[in-house]
């Protein structure tokens, strides 16, 4: 029974392990990121938007199987937990050997090796000794440090270099593994809202995507915000003037834009929207109709009621920042501050009645002449909200030095190149000659290494030649100066 | 058979294209001039734009010329003229730059500009580097493409909205271009590996036929209307943008008839594949000969086409069914088929090429061998190129949106478009996919490119609405 369990737990392991499976489930993910991006996502949607584009049936079935918030699912996170475990898994299962191969470099080609190792080449030399000599100038004259390989029956050089380079794709794996756990740790403990404030106002209290808020242990105050905008009136740039409260104590102040936020104790705010926040001040000059009395000058917001006489007073009923008007009536016709229109209530105790005021005059809505008072608007002040979007994103960090590593890794895996040499004098058990075996190996951009081999076996051949003792005296004083 | 017609013809055809080559390249060289007469002033962008145009297609064809007749001569000529586009292209970049006090990569226009760029650069590289000569008859037609995209998409220079005033923007788009450059090269050299590995013609033809098919599917389902006519955007000339109903609702108008002339190009350009499906299915190699002469008349459908849709997209009102009245269109407001529609037209000219000069072209092409290395080589640059590119958008992000990472459409296809290439990488690595397999799959992982460079912009709803 143990064996028999040892034996599934193998296979499985195999299988997670293995590059098919790994295949399939990144087929999977492109898959379901695909429909993802194609069917319209919910956190993005409207929902009458949402409502508008499918059917109540479909966008029933499509909410049924999650398809509305794909990548949300608990099965595509699933499926991301199973690519990073097949990730880890194969990982480890391929690592002993590609560690055995680092922490043990092969130093000295045998037989079976010098066969079928290519590039290679041999060169006839006169003695094992000054081949080898030979061979150390040249490796030293490319850069590398030769290294002498004395076994008990035999000997060699071997030299090398970037070894790093076989490890290169295991840097890769682990700092996407790090990115991973970046964005799982910000899953968990992170969250992301939304915070508006009006000017001078104060909060500390966060609304979360989910529809619940959440209580920060500092305020925020918001000390102005506005807006630029270029010559074509298209906006230039939002700011806004924040200022952190901590017991009753400002300890931060930063005026934030769209891509320099506020950092306070490990939460972000971002310059997100800004616009009116609907509540407008009328300033009016207001003179009696009848002509007895002095003109007045009066500032109303909306729901505000001012006494104008003893028996008058004006009250700002409705205000409207786009209208129209249906059948004598006034609508709303957006939140866009495009046409704005203003209702003001004249309650008269003389005449028993009240009459209605409009800005701009509206005569088939009502007559403005009839009121006790004639009101002439002089300025429309609006006030504005800044609108910040908060996140508190701890595993953030893990997700930047994972991109960082993978930068690194990606590096090495293609560019940079573990490259080999070895150097082995063989001499001919029949006729006693001697010939120095020259090999090499790179691990990738073979083509490139191997006119890199052609240019050594040549040094090589340099060295080997009889050269005069002053020239090769020079030599070996500049070898020594290195 | 049309093979041995056409080498007794060779010395001719070789002095046709140049005289081919020198009218079209004096054309344009007279209509730049005019160009420059009617606004007086020579450095301006347009004219850059144009010459940059003339270079790349007098390349074009002197390397299509290279591919028909094997003439190195023609080569020399088109590095040149590509060397000199490369300039005027350079010095369009440079304009816009200066006209707008930021680096020009902040619409889809001004992104073209600088891909075109590097797909320039990455050719002449290919060429002298590599030896690889024939890649501008593959690079330079989506170079043209995409001057001819930016003719249309031109748009004035636009001050940089807040979201766009960052660093990090320049960092993001330069790598996603060098990324992408890297990437459509990557594709043409798959290509030419396929041709030098012995893939059969047919297989081609019946490729060839199947895109153009796409092609004409996505326009006749999308934009056929009732009685024939074919929906397009209307524009507005004097602000030189689409009409819209309401917020993000296009109005369309509906051209007569050309939806039938679509539709009937649709039919004639599935001929091909339906031979090319009987060829296979009866094992009768004489429907292949059909096939091929089908693809002469779905050329000749599909030049008929696009001149149609040219001249009547050009002016003219048209009627809406969503309001009353008339209302002009313009190629500017539906540049993805156009494109699509001139893309159709080279793919198949290529074929043409293929089933012609097949044997030249293998002796002028790098070995298979040689080819599959390159294509190794170009997408171990693209790859590292895309990762930084996600990765320095994410940081980018993360300073605006305050998210790192929130599953955008655009975002979503950019993960995609790395996974392909991933999936690319490890096959090669650890399963020895080489050749064939391996350059279907560059082949693929450059259509996903294309995909998120376009279908997600103009496709797909998000926050990458600029670009």
């Amino acid at each position: 029974m143990t064996i028999n369990l040892r034996a599934l737990g193998h296979k499985t392991w195999r299988t997670i392990a293995s590059i098919q499976t790994g295949v399939v489930l990144l087929i999977l993910v492109v898959i379901l990121s695909a429909v993802g991006t194609i069917v319209l996502q919910r956190p993005a949607t409207e929902p009458d938007e949402m409502q508008n584009a499918y059917s109540p049936q479909v966008l029933r079935i499509l909410d049924a199987v999650g398809l509305t918030d794909v990548f949300h699912a608990w099965w595509f996170l699933g499926l991301l937990l199973m690519v990073s475990l097949c990730i880890v898994a194969a990982s480890i299962d391929r690592f002993p050997n590609s560690w055995r191969y680092f922490s043990r470099p092969y130093k000295y080609p045998d037989e079976g090796f010098r066969r079928v190792s290519h590039p290679q080449k041999s060169l006839a030399i006169a003695d094992e000794e000054s081949g080898l000599v030979a061979a150390e100038r040249a490796l030293h004259s490319l850069g590398f440090r030769p290294e002498r390989v004395v076994r008990e029956d035999h000997f060699g050089i071997f030299a090398e270099r970037h070894r790093i380079s076989e490890l290169a794709v295991y840097i890769v794996h682990a700092s996407l593994l790090l990115i991973f756990f970046g964005t799982v740790v910000d899953g968990i403990w992170g969250w992301r809202g939304y915070l508006s404030l009006s000017e001078g106002q104060t909060s500390n209290i966060v609304e979360l995507r989910d529809g619940t808020t959440r209580t920060i242990p500092f305020a925020i105050r918001c000390d102005g915000a506005g807006q630029e905008n270029y010559k074509d009136g298209t906006p230039k740039k939002w700011w806004s003037k924040l200022a952190v409260v901590e017991d009753g104590r400002d300890v931060q102040k930063k005026e934030i834009v769209v891509n320099d936020p506020l950092l306070y104790s490990g939460v972000r705010f971002y310059q997100s929207s800004y616009g009116p926040n609907g509540k407008v001040k009328l300033l009016l000059v207001a003179t009696p109709s009848s002509g007895s009395g002095g003109r007045q000058e009066i500032a109303l917001a909306v729901n505000d009621t001012v006494p104008l006489d003893a028996d008058t007073t004006v009250r700002f009923a409705e205000f409207f920042p786009d209208f129209a008007i249906r059948e004598g009536q006034v609508y709303k016709k957006s939140n866009y501050m495009d046409n704005p229109a203003a209702h003001l209530v004249v309650t008269s105790k003389k005449a028993g009645k009240d009459f209605d005021v409009w800005f701009p005059a509206l005569n088939e809505v009502a007559d403005n002449s009839k009121a006790p008072y004639q009101f002439q608007a002089t300025d429309l002040e609006m006030g504005h909200y800044t609108g910040l979007q908060v996140s508190h994103e701890p595993g953030q960090w893990g997700v930047w030095s994972g991109v960082v590593l993978i930068g690194v890794g990606l590096a090495f895996v293609f560019y940079v190149v573990h490259t080999r040499f070895w150097v082995v004098p063989v001499s001919d058990p029949k006729t006693g000659k001697c010939s120095l075996w020259i090999g090499g190996s790179a691990n990738r951009n073979r083509d490139a290494f191997e006119q890199r081999f052609n240019h050594l076996v040549a040094l090589v051949e340099e060295e080997l030649k009889p050269v005069p003792r002053t020239s090769r005296r020079k030599q070996v004083a500049t070898l020594a100066g290195n | 058979m049309a093979r041995v017609k056409a080498e007794q013809q060779q010395p001719n055809t070789g002095m046709t294209l140049i005289v081919l080559v020198g009218l079209a390249i004096a054309f344009l060289l007279f209509m730049a001039f005019l160009n420059v007469v009617k606004s007086g002033n020579l450095l301006n962008e347009t004219n850059l734009l144009f010459a940059t145009l003339i270079f790349y297609s007098g390349a074009g064809a002197l390397y299509l010329g290279f591919g028909v007749t094997g003439t190195e001569l023609y080569v020399k000529f088109a590095s040149l003229a590509t060397g000199l586009g490369l300039l005027t292209n350079t010095a369009a970049i440079a304009h816009r730059w200066y006209e707008s006090g930021h680096v020009p990569f902040s619409s889809v226009y001004e992104m073209l500009l600088s891909f075109v760029w590097t797909l320039a650069v990455l050719t002449l590289v290919a060429e002298k580097k590599y030896g690889v000569k024939v890649i501008g008859t593959v690079t330079m037609p989506v170079a043209i493409v995409g001057v001819v995209l930016m003719q249309l998409l031109r748009t004035d220079v636009h001050p940089l909205v807040p979201a766009l005033q960052s660093t990090w923007l320049h960092v993001h788009v330069a790598l996603a271009m060098l990324a992408y450059a890297a990437c459509a090269l990557s594709f043409a050299l798959a290509m030419m590996f396929l041709i030098q590995d012995n893939t059969k013609t047919e297989t081609f033809l019946a490729v060839t036929s199947a895109s153009t098919l796409a092609i004409y599917a996505g326009v006749v389902l999308t934009r056929f209307e009732k009685w024939g006519g074919l929906n397009l955007v209307a524009w507005n000339p004097e602000q030189k943008s689409e009409v819209f109903l309401s917020r993000g609702v296009r109005l369309f108008v509906t051209i007569p008839d050309l939806g039938w002339l679509m539709t009937l190009t649709l039919l004639v350009v599935a001929t091909p594949l339906v031979f090319y499906g009987l060829a296979r299915w009866k094992n009768n190699d004489s429907f292949l000969t059909l096939a091929n002469r089908a693809v002469f008349l779905s050329i000749l459908l599909q030049v008929m086409a696009l001149v149609m849709f040219l001249v009547r997209a050009r002016d003219g009102l048209y009627p809406s069914l969503d309001a009353d009245g008339l209302f002009p269109t313009s190629l500017a407001a539906s540049p993805f088929i156009l494109s699509g529609l001139v893309g159709g037209v080279f793919i198949s000219l290529l074929y043409l090429l293929l089933l012609w000069r097949r044997p030249d072209l293998a002796r002028l092409l790098p070995s298979a061998d040689n080819l599959d290395r390159i294509t190794y080589k170009t997408i171990g640059l693209a790859f590292p190129l895309l990762t930084l590119m996600i990765a320095s958008g994410a940081y980018w992000a993360n300073q605006t949106w305050g998210s790192y990472w929130s599953w955008d459409p655009k975002e979503t296809w950019a993960a995609i478009t790395w996974l392909v290439y991933a999936g690319y990488l490890h096959m090669r690595v650890t399963r020895g996919w080489r050749g064939r397999r391996a350059a279907y799959f560059a082949i693929i992982g450059f259509a996903v490119v294309m995909f998120t460079f376009f279908g997600v912009t103009y496709l797909l709803p998000g926050l990458h609405a600029y670009a």
